[in-house]
C-alpha cells in the first residue's frame, strides 16, 4: 500500500514536472508545479515527515504558488505563438542546452547517491523513532547552522530587493523613451 | 472652490475597532425591533378611496351599464388602451355600447377615462393586481369590467365630491 | 470495529458540516433580514427551514453556462478547488472527548487527531484560494480575474498574519495537535487561551478578523466585490459550480469558526464543569462556533467594504507588526515563565 502510493505520488511530481516544461500556458505550468510539490508532499508523508509535509503544502502550495500565479496572471497572456517571438536557445541550442541540462542534472544526482546504496522502499519510508528526525532538523536549522541559515535568508532578500530594482529601472527608461504624441496628433 | 472641512478623528474613531464595536451593537438592537415588511399576498395592501386601481365599468342598481358609447374616454385615453363599438338601444339613453374592451397591457392607469365620462360609467377600481398568463386574457371586454355600483360607491362619491370642488356639477 | 467507527464519525461528522454549511445560507439572510427590519425567507417549511433544500433543488435544475473562450479544464476544476479543500479541514477538528454510547467506546469525537493538526487546516485552507483564483482566470472575463488577482494577493497578505497569530497560541500551549491544545486549556475557564492576559485578547482580535480576510467574507471580500466587480471570481459560474463556491465559503467559514474556538476559547472545555459527558462538551463547542458563525455574519451586515488599499495597508502595515509583537511577547512571557 505504501509503496504503491509512493510510486503514484513519485510519478504525479516527475509528470507535472515535465508539464511544467512542456505546457505552453503559463498559468497551466503553474498549475503543475503545484501538482508536483503536492507529490513531493504526499512523499514527506509516507516518508514519516508529517510537518514537512504540511509546511511544504503550506509555503509551497499555499503561498508562494499563489504568488506565481498572481504574477503570471498580471503578464499580457495573449497567443503563446507571439509571446514565443524570442527564445532562450535556437534550433540546435536549445537541444544542445536541453541535453546539456539534463546531463549536469544526472551528475549532481550520481554524485549525490554515491555510497548509499539503493535501499528497499520501506527502510527509509519509515525511519526509526517518528517524528525524531524533525527536532534533528530543528537542532540544526536553529542551532549548529543557525548562522547560515539566516544567512541565507538575507541573501534571498537581497536577491528579491535587487530584482525589484533592476524591474523598476527597465520601467522607467521605457517611460521615458520619447512618445511620438505631437506627430499623432499632427498626423490626425 | 469649496473647501471641505473634515472633522478630525478621536483616537477612539481612529483606532477603528471601538467604532465597528458601536456599529454591531447598532444592527443587534435593530434585530430586536418590530418588522415592517407586509406579507403581501396574505396582508393586503392598504385600500382607501383615493387608490386609483384600474377602470371598471359600473354597473347600476337597475343591471345596467350609464355608457353611451360617446367615445370621450377613448379619445382621452393617453395610451389608446380603450376600444368603443356603439349600437342602438330601446332604453332611454338610446346608445350603448355593443362592444367595450379596454387592453389592460396597455392601459397606463392614469385615470383619465373616469375624469373624461360625461356619464359617470367608468371609475377607477381599488383592484391592483393585474396577471395573467396570455396577453389574450389581459384585453378586458365588457363582462370582465362590469362592477356592481355597491363596490365601487365609494371611490364614486370621492370623484364626485373632488369634481365639486373643482368646480364642476357633478 | 475500528473502521466502522473511524466511518461513522467521519460521515456523522461531514453530514453535520455540510448541514451546518446549508444551515448558514439560511442565517445568512434570516439575520441580515433582522437587522433590517424585514423577515426574511419564510415560505419554505416551518419559519424558512426548508429554504437550503429549496436553494439546494434549483441549483441543481439550473442550465450550467460556460462563457465563451473560458479554459474548460480549469473552469470546472476550480470549484472543486474551492469545496474539497474547505470541507478536508474539518477532519482534524475535536468536537468533544471520549464518546461512550451504549456502553461503547467510540474514542475521541473527531475524524482523527493529527500530530500537525493546525497546520493541516491552515495548509489546506491556504489550498483553497487556488479555487478562487483558477475559477477567475479561467471564466475569461476582466472581473472576474480581477476578483481572482485581488483574492490571491489578499490571501497570501492576511496568511501570514493568521499564521503568525495561531503560532502564538502554538507557543502557549505547546502543541500543534489541536486535542491537546484544548486539553492545554482544561479547569478553569481562566486557563482559556482568550484570558492569558493583553496575549490572548490581541491574539483573538487579529485571529478573528485575519479570519474574515482569509474566508473572503466582509468587510474583506474583494474577490466577489459586487459594485465594482459584479460578482468577482464568480461571476460567469452558475448551477451547481457556483454552489460549489459558495459550499466551499461557508465550511470555511465553519472551520475557521471552530479553530477561533479551540485556540482561544478552549475547544470543547465546558466552563465550571471540568468532567463533563460529551454530549454537554460537545453542545459547549457548537454553541462557542455559533457565536463565531453569527459574529461572520453580524459583521457582514454591518460593516461597509473596505477599500483596497486600505485592506492592504491594514494587512501588512498594521496586522503583520502587531502580529510579530504579540508573538514576541508570548515568546518573553514563556522565557519569564509566566505563561
Amino acid at each position: 500500500m505504501v509503496d504503491l502510493l509512493f510510486y503514484v505520488a513519485a510519478l504525479l511530481s516527475v509528470l507535472c514536472a515535465l508539464g511544467v516544461v512542456i505546457s505552453e500556458n503559463p498559468v497551466q505550468s503553474v498549475l503543475m508545479l503545484l501538482g508536483s510539490f503536492l507529490g513531493i508532499a504526499v512523499i514527506y508523508l509516507l516518508a514519516g515527515f508529517q510537518f514537512l509535509a504540511a509546511i511544504q503544502v503550506l509555503v509551497y502550495g499555499g503561498a508562494i504558488m499563489v504568488l506565481f500565479l498572481f504574477v503570471v496572471m498580471l503578464l499580457n497572456l495573449g497567443d503563446p505563438e507571439v509571446q514565443a517571438d524570442e527564445p532562450l536557445f535556437h534550433g540546435r541550442g536549445r537541444v544542445t542546452g536541453g541535453l546539456g541540462v539534463a546531463l549536469a542534472a544526472l551528475a549532481v544526482l550520481l554524485t549525490a547517491s554515491r555510497g548509499t546504496a539503493l535501499a528497499p522502499v520501506e527502510t527509509y519510508l519509515w525511519p526509526e523513532g517518528g517524528l525524531d528526525p524533525l527536532l534533528g532538523m530543528a537542532e540544526a536549522m536553529f542551532g549548529r547552522y543557525v548562522l547560515p541559515f539566516e544567512a541565507a535568508s538575507v541573501l534571498l532578500l537581497a536577491t528579491a530587493v535587487g530584482v525589484m530594482a533592476l524591474a523598476k529601472r527597465q520601467r522607467t527608461k521605457r517611460a521615458i523613451a520619447p512618445a511620438p504624441l505631437e506627430s499623432k496628433e499632427a498626423a490626425a | 472652490m469649496v473647501v471641505v472641512q473634515r472633522r478630525k478623528l478621536t483616537l477612539a474613531e481612529r483606532l477603528y475597532l471601538p467604532e465597528v464595536f458601536r456599529g454591531l451593537a447598532i444592527t443587534f438592537r435593530k434585530m430586536f425591533q418590530p418588522r415592517v415588511t407586509r406579507q403581501y399576498p396574505e396582508e393586503g395592501l392598504p385600500k382607501t378611496e383615493v387608490t386609483r386601481g384600474q377602470p371598471r365599468l359600473v354597473v347600476k342598481d337597475d343591471g345596467n351599464i350609464a355608457c353611451v358609447s360617446c367615445g370621450l374616454c377613448e379619445a382621452a385615453c393617453p395610451a389608446y388602451a380603450i376600444t368603443i363599438d356603439g349600437q342602438e338601444t330601446d332604453r332611454f339613453i338610446e346608445r350603448e355600447p355593443e362592444r367595450f374592451d379596454i387592453d389592460m397591457l396597455r392601459c397606463i392607469l392614469c385615470g383619465f377615462c373616469e375624469e373624461a365620462c360625461p356619464k359617470d360609467a367608468i371609475f377607477m377600481s381599488d383592484e391592483l393586481e393585474l396577471a395573467d398568463y396570455s396577453r389574450r386574457a389581459l384585453v378586458y371586454d365588457m363582462d370582465k369590467l362590469k362592477r356592481p355600483a355597491s363596490d365601487m360607491r365609494a371611490r364614486m362619491d370621492y370623484v364626485k365630491r373632488i369634481n365639486g370642488r373643482w368646480g364642476v356639477e357633478a | 470495529m475500528a473502521f466502522l467507527t473511524l466511518l461513522l464519525k467521519a460521515s456523522l461528522i461531514y453530514g453535520g458540516l455540510l448541514g451546518t454549511a446549508a444551515l448558514m445560507t439560511l442565517a445568512e439572510r434570516k439575520v441580515s433580514a433582522w437587522m433590517q427590519l424585514r423577515v426574511g425567507p419564510n415560505r419554505v417549511g416551518p419559519g424558512g427551514l426548508l429554504q437550503p433544500l429549496a436553494d439546494g433543488v434549483k441549483f441543481i435544475l439550473k442550465e450550467e453556462v460556460t462563457p465563451d473562450g473560458a479554459n474548460m479544464w480549469i473552469f470546472r476544476l476550480a470549484p472543486m478547488l474551492a469545496a474539497i479543500p474547505a470541507m478536508m479541514t474539518v477532519a482534524v477538528v475535536p468536537f468533544a472527548g471520549q464518546v461512550e454510547l451504549f456502553g461503547l467506546d467510540f474514542g475521541n469525537l473527531s475524524v482523527t487527531d493529527l500530530d500537525i493538526g493546525l497546520l493541516f487546516i491552515l495548509a489546506l485552507s491556504g489550498l483553497s484560494v487556488y479555487g478562487v483564483i483558477l475559477g477567475g482566470w479561467a471564466s475569461n472575463s476582466k472581473y472576474s480575474l480581477l476578483g481572482g488577482l485581488r483574492a490571491s494577493a489578499q490571501m497570501v497578505s492576511y496568511e501570514l498574519s493568521l499564521i503568525m497569530t495561531a503560532l502564538a497560541v502554538v507557543a502557549l500551549t505547546g502543541a500543534m495537535d489541536l486535542r491537546e491544545i484544548v486539553a492545554a486549556q482544561a479547569g478553569s475557564i481562566f486557563n482559556w487561551n482568550v484570558f492569558t492576559p493583553v496575549v490572548g485578547q490581541v491574539g483573538l482580535v487579529l485571529f478573528v478578523i485575519a479570519t474574515f480576510a482569509e474566508t473572503n467574507r466582509h468587510p474583506f471580500d474583494f474577490a466577489e466585490c459586487e459594485p465594482e466587480l459584479v460578482g468577482g471570481f464568480h461571476t460567469e459560474y452558475s448551477s451547481m459550480k457556483f454552489a460549489l463556491f459558495f459550499l466551499g465559503e461557508y465550511c470555511a467559514m465553519t472551520v475557521m469558526a471552530c479553530l477561533t474556538t479551540v485556540l482561544f476559547l478552549g475547544g470543547y472545555q465546558v466552563p465550571f464543569w471540568e468532567d463533563a459527558p460529551w454530549f454537554v462538551q460537545l453542545g459547549a463547542f457548537g454553541a462557542k462556533v455559533g457565536f463565531f458563525l453569527f459574529l461572520f455574519i453580524w459583521v457582514r451586515w454591518t460593516l461597509p467594504r473596505f477599500r483596497y488599499d486600505q485592506l492592504m495597508n491594514l494587512g501588512w502595515k498594521v496586522f503583520l507588526p502587531v502580529a510579530l509583537a504579540n508573538l514576541l511577547v508570548v515568546g518573553a512571557l514563556i522565557a519569564l515563565g509566566w505563561a
